[in-house]
């Protein structure tokens, strides 16, 4: 049955792929979920030396997956992973049958499936996987995925039920993931950063987690790295990040190959989850990831009638004041130009409330040109000139347009940044590279 | 002239980037040449401090974050509702304005009292019944000239002692709870509503109608508020209803 179903996916495959009609990475899942709801479970489970590894949480899951494949090949590992945007079950039935061979074989050492908020407990329902990486959790698009304490009682519930098979590697830093750890009887490990990289001064807007998950009294940190991530303690109970549990890498020489905090959580996460796979020394980890490059969209630069464009994906209140953070840190005080394009589609949030929640001022201290446009070009404008109205703030209802513009403002050579929410990233790059690229 | 405004639990309800009513009516005031402190009151502060605002906002947030709330309420709500009660102004936005109302019933059944201060129930239909989310449209006798816009996420349905006193009809949306068409409340001067958004950025007159309050209450009936030019506030209002 599932023999027939991997054929007919594989055949819709190469019928998309002729005609273009896309890359094909949800449909022949979504068919073989209709027809054998089943598909996932039993076809991993006649796989058994295959190794299933997921990734979830809020954001860094597709850099994170990026990491972790570029780093598993370079020491010999053979992965295959559900593609960018297909993290929902049918773009995980849809990676097993494009990577499944004639016999219904998947000959792999690794599976890596991302999966977002509000799958990760439909996956765990159907398989026990061999690690479990949660990178965090933020608010995001809260008019889709529903509120935070909810996600986070349903990822404990789908967590607790799973064998003891299954490591889960946790973001130690995060108050409510650190607490889900403690609650689990799997082996669980902690990442997070070097407390000395954790500079905010205070407890910025964009925080989801600052009460106790134990006793509801109000968190105090020692230090803060950025939204709720820090050294946390309760000002009630004896909840506290556990400093010797929460693996950091202080101790190791690590070149991050991406910029922003959020970035060295990513690699730590992923550094971690590695060590626990296969051994492997420092000097080769480093070695690989000088070469490693980022996924599109994230930190990825595109060359454009000379100039360097820098796109930066920023989707949601945490990721985006962490966009904001690492361009303002990167331009300083050399002044570059900024195009913020805020879409409102289904992969964005229909809501866009959420800007309201992130920090603009960064950027408009270090731009010489702020250019806005998007579905919802008018709210990013008002939300700028909000922050600062003494900046002009030019505004294009159509992207090409603006584009154009932001260009022409930019001399040759020089780098300018793109902020965009996820749809907009994908028009971004179309536009940029004159054709839709994954 | 001199503006406190009082924001409660910034900490705590803020899920829904209510946030940016603030931002909308200091940067307001601030136009007009009015000063304006922003007081965050929240669990650690006294309830006496409330008594000491002439305008206060208070937005929406998750159901953990409301139980905290709740329980600080049993102390603070007095001073909250006596406040109300004498005319100040001020905008409560969906966890606010239920926790404002007589109660709130959970699907089991069980009640949460609210501090009273606006004649409504709100009843919580339960996880199986989907939440109210998406653009919405009233408009209000109050602001006669503009519909109003915002975007509203609930699962819990409100409904008023007396349709009269709505703050606005849904033209577009779910409102208080999908049936009457009714839209929030407006008592004494103090607004409840769903409207995120948030509500304030592209819907001025009622930032500016909350400020004219707030000033003509401290300084007089006669202080004529200095006008602020709408022209993007109007445009991105115009532009998110046309896409409807």
């Amino acid at each position: 049955m599932n023999l027939i179903l991997i054929i007919l996916g594989k055949f819709i495959i190469k019928i998309s792929q002729l005609l273009n009609l896309g890359s094909g990475s949800t449909w022949p899942g979504h068919i073989a979920l209709n027809i054998n709801d089943k598909f996932i479970e039993q076809t991993l489970d006649k796989n058994k030396n295959l190794k299933i590894i997921v990734i979830a949480g809020t954001n860094g899951k597709t850099t994170s997956t990026a990491l972790l494949k570029f780093i598993l090949e370079k020491s010999g590992k053979r992965i295959f992973t559900n593609s960018e945007g297909a993290n929902l079950l049918n773009g995980v039935a849809s990676s097993i049958i494009k990577n499944s061979d004639d016999f219904s074989k998947l000959k792999f050492d690794y599976a890596i499936f991302e999966s977002d908020e509000l799958n990760l407990p439909l996956l765990l329902n159907k398989i026990s996987p061999d690690k479990i990486l949660i990178l965090n959790l933020f608010r995001d698009q809260l008019d889709r995925y529903g509120e935070v304490n909810s996600i986070a009682l349903k990822w404990l519930d789908s967590l607790k039920i799973l064998t003891d098979k299954t490591e889960v590697l946790i973001n130690g830093d995060d108050p409510q993931l650190y607490f889900i750890g403690t609650k689990l009887t799997q082996k669980v490990k902690y990442f997070g950063i070097n407390k000395k990289l954790m500079k905010l001064k205070e407890i910025p807007n964009d925080v989801d987690s600052i009460y106790c998950p134990v006793c509801l009294s109000l968190l105090k940190y020692d230090q803060l790295a950025y939204a709720h991530l820090g050294d946390f303690y309760c000002s009630n109970c004896d909840f506290k990040r556990f400093g010797q549990k929460v693996s950091d890498f202080s101790n190791t020489k690590i070149n991050y190959p991406m910029s922003g905090l959020y970035n060295i959580y990513n690699t730590n996460a992923v550094l971690l989850l590695i060590k626990s796979l296969i051994n492997i020394n420092t000097e080769d980890i480093n070695k690989w990831l000088k070469e490693f490059t980022p996924a599109f969209g994230r930190q990825e630069e595109i060359i454009y009638k000379n100039r360097k464009v820098f796109i930066l994906l920023s989707k949601n209140p945490a990721g985006f004041n962490q966009s904001i953070q690492t361009v303002s840190e990167m331009v300083k005080n050399k002044k570059a130009n900024f195009l913020v394009i805020l879409n409102n589609r289904i992969p964005d949030g229909l809501d866009v409330s959420w800007i309201w929640d992130v920090d603009f001022k960064p950027i408009l201290d270090v731009a010489s040109n702020v250019y806005v446009s998007g579905d919802r070009v008018y709210d990013m404008n008002l939300r700028l000139r909000y922050e600062n109205d003494e900046k002009n703030i030019i505004t294009f209802e159509n992207l090409s347009d603006a584009i154009e513009s932001i260009v022409s403002k930019t001399k040759e050579g020089e780098r300018l940044y793109i902020l965009p929410t996820y749809s907009a990233m994908l028009e971004v790059r179309k536009i940029l590279l004159g054709r839709k690229l994954l | 002239m001199n503006i406190n405004i009082g924001w409660l639990y910034p900490d705590l309800m803020n899920t829904y980037g209510d946030r940016g009513n603030i931002i909308t009516l200091s940067y307001r005031l601030n136009k007009m040449g009015i000063k304006s402190i922003v007081n965050k009151i929240s669990i650690n502060e006294p309830g006496e401090l409330i008594s000491k605002m002439d305008l206060i906002f208070m937005g929406g947030a998750q159901d953990k974050q409301q139980e905290i709330v709740n329980q600080d309420l049993k102390n603070k709500g007095s001073f909250l509702k006596k406040l109300i009660n004498e005319g100040v102004p001020g905008l409560y936005v969906c966890g606010a304005y239920q926790f404002l109302g007589k109660y709130y019933k959970e699907a089991d059944g069980n009640i949460i009292n609210g501090i009273g201060a606006f004649d409504l129930y709100t009843e919580s239909p339960g996880q199986n019944v989907p939440r109210c989310i998406g653009n919405i449209v009233i408009e209000s006798k109050l602001f006669p000239k503009t519909k109003l816009v915002g975007f509203e996420n609930h699962g819990g349905r409100t409904y008023l002692a007396d349709k009269n006193l709505a703050f606005a009809n849904v033209v577009r949306g779910y409102g208080n709870n999908g049936e009457d068409k009714t839209e929030g409340l407006y008592y004494k001067n103090s607004f409840g509503t769903y409207l995120h958004g948030p509500i304030l950025p592209k819907n001025p007159e009622l930032a500016d109608y909350l400020i004219e309050k707030a000033v003509q209450r401290k300084y007089g009936k006669d202080v004529k508020l200095k006008k602020v030019d709408n022209k993007w506030e109007n445009k991105a209002r115009e532009f998110v209803i046309n896409k409807l």
